[in-house]
């Protein structure tokens, strides 16, 4: 088998296009790839103004005219625009030098895509299944659902190997499309560790001053205000903590229950001490969360949680709600705090604990932060991607394909 | 020589005319010893793979089954016609010199064919979704037209049966004259019409 590996990545977003988590997740994986040795494609989706072909820390960019069909619909343009990206990636696997010796597809997506760039090329798919609409949307109740749905299993049928950021969505996926044990794969998600230099400090008090008075500890919140994140049981457990502890709450992110959770916040004359700053940009919530005395993610449901990873990785305190990808990230009492989902007593104990007993908050901090060194390292983990590949083509490498 | 045609109706199924039109024609291109495969719809009329005479239909089903619209229909079905399509180009040895796709449907898959092995696209059109759709200018029939539009753009040559219908795709989707031929009506003149492309792209490739 040859040592050179070249890979196709399928992506409906890339930097400078964000929509959601699968953005930033490609970009970190085929860049680390890139420093291991494999040639990466990315096809993606354009975005104004960002160039139809770069390379970026020697990632091939290709970004396709996806808007140039109008569409009836979401599903019908997502298919639409993997006709494009189809054709456009077709014409890239000719020209390129190095012969594509992997297609790997990001969520369903860019199923259709993969799925006929995998035939036409005689080349393995790998899908990583970031989501599932069954997931989503708790149960299949329309017919775009249930489109969507056969779209994924289709996918997981004719991919060589489907890869989960978490035990959780390793056991959701088996589960939702019936798929063989020895066909899933477990590579966590990456986080950037963040630098903890001192010289920020000054920074760091100027951010802390902007939110929150002297006297009170940050108690952080970041993510959709919708009802599976679970802000509405922080809030429940506010005047708990208010209780022993002085602090101050901030709520990060907008969703479509922040107009009722003001309310009930003015209700509960909490106003001056939970504070909604809705969106942030992401330089200014990395130093806020480095300022943070404890983060929480009370999730209901959560896949895989990279915002408590995210917050691990600022050097924050985590309290999170024992369910899905938050189980496996957090050991209780050593990396973080795990309490009850959907329960504002235990959520309150849980921030109590970790803004009065400053040794324990300290051990948990540094504990975390070198998890998140260890086994959520970009590297790490396009080591691991790697080996993938690697047993795929050699099991490829046997078959009539080859 | 070879051919492969993609068409959403042949025989047993039959939606309009086209069907009985792909079988006298495709029927034609083998009696005159042009190698011929038809990768079609599967619905359940007849097997999967068909072979009489010389003349090879493989009929394709779509993975997908719930559905929101004819077009998301169509559109999971082309990953299947790619399949079929790279089975065939990839068991021969002799290389497939023209796709012939009849109607929007299968367009998809014929341009990533075309991309990926460089063979020739004959796009023959029946019939455009301005007629079927009294001109509608709805989001649904707009992604239609935009495939049509594509089609006529990135296809080799175009094929019609009448003046008519060139005049309209000239209006409608900006295609120069020289790109569209009209074969007529008549089967003979059709067959005769894609025999010169196929003798054209012959002596190009010497």
């Amino acid at each position: 088998m040859k040592e050179d590996l070249t890979v196709m990545m399928l992506s409906w977003e890339f930097p400078p296009r964000v929509i959601g988590g699968i953005s930033p997740h490609v970009f970190f994986l085929s860049k680390n790839l890139v420093e291991i040795g494999i040639n990466v494609h990315v096809v993606t989706c354009d975005f104004p103004e960002a160039p139809s072909h770069e390379v970026i820390d020697g990632v091939n960019v290709h970004r396709v005219d996806s808007y140039k069909n109008p569409s009836p619909d979401f599903a019908s343009w997502v298919y639409l625009m993997n006709m494009n990206m189809q054709k456009e990636a077709a014409n890239i696997a000719k020209k390129v030098n190095k012969k594509i010796d992997v297609f790997h597809s990001h969520d369903w997506l860019v199923a259709t895509a993969g799925i006929g760039l995998k035939h036409v090329f005689r080349k393995p798919l790998l899908v990583t299944m970031h989501s599932t609409e069954i997931g989503r949307r708790d149960g299949l109740h329309t017919q775009t659902e249930k489109m969507i749905h056969e779209t994924e299993a289709w996918l997981t049928y004719e991919a060589w190997k489907v890869i989960c950021c978490s035990d959780y969505m390793v056991s959701h996926v088996g589960w939702a499309f019936g798929l063989p044990k020895d066909k899933l794969v477990m590579i966590p998600n990456g986080v950037k560790p963040q630098d903890n230099n001192k010289s920020a400090k000054k920074i760091q008090t100027n951010i802390r001053n902007k939110f929150a008075l002297p006297d009170e500890k940050i108690v952080l919140f970041v993510g959709r205000l919708v009802y599976e994140k679970g802000v509405q049981i922080l809030v429940n457990a506010a005047p708990k903590i208010l209780e022993k502890v002085n602090c101050k709450f901030i709520i990060v992110g907008n969703g479509y229950m922040k107009e009722q959770l003001n309310d009930i916040v003015k209700s509960m004359n909490l106003d001056k001490k939970i504070l909604f700053s809705g969106f942030i940009e992401e330089d200014m919530l990395l130093k806020l969360q480095k300022c943070a005395d404890v983060s929480v993610v009370p999730s209901l449901f959560e896949p895989f949680g990279i915002v408590a990873l995210e917050a691990m990785a600022s050097g924050s305190p985590v309290v999170v709600s024992d369910t899905g990808g938050l189980s496996e990230i957090v050991d209780h009492d050593f990396t973080g705090v795990k309490v009850y989902p959907n329960n504002p007593e235990s959520l309150a104990w849980g921030v109590t604990k970790v803004l009065l007993d400053n040794d324990y908050r300290e051990k948990i901090r540094k504990n975390a932060y070198k998890k998140i060194r260890e086994k959520y390292d970009w590297k790490k983990i396009a080591l691991q991607t790697k080996q993938i590949y690697k047993s795929v083509l050699g099991e490829y490498s046997k078959s009539f394909w080859a | 020589m070879q051919v492969l045609i993609f068409s959403w109706e042949y025989p047993p199924r039959k939606i309009g005319q086209l069907a009985e039109y792909i079988d006298s024609l495709s029927k034609e291109l083998v009696k005159n010893g042009i190698n011929t495969n038809i990768i079609t719809y599967h619905d359940f009329l007849t097997g999967t793979f068909e072979e009489k005479s010389g003349l090879k239909i493989v009929r394709i089903s779509n993975p997908v089954r719930s559905h929101i619209s004819f077009l998301t229909w169509i559109l999971t079905l082309n990953q299947e016609i790619e399949r079929a399509a790279a089975n065939i180009i990839y068991q021969q040895k002799k290389k497939i010199e023209l796709i012939n796709v009849y109607d929007w449907h299968f367009i998809p898959a014929a341009l990533t064919l075309k991309n990926a092995f460089e063979i020739p696209i004959l796009y023959s059109i029946e019939s455009l979704e301005d007629y079927r759709s009294q001109k509608s200018s709805q989001p649904y029939n707009m992604a239609i037209k935009s495939i049509e539009r594509l089609g006529c753009y990135e296809s080799d040559r175009i094929s019609v049966k009448s003046e008519a219908i060139k005049e309209a795709i000239m209006n409608s989707y900006d295609v120069s004259e020289k790109k569209i031929e009209v074969f007529g009506l008549d089967l003979s003149s059709n067959f005769k019409g894609i025999k010169n492309l196929l003798n054209t792209i012959k002596r190009r490739k010497k």
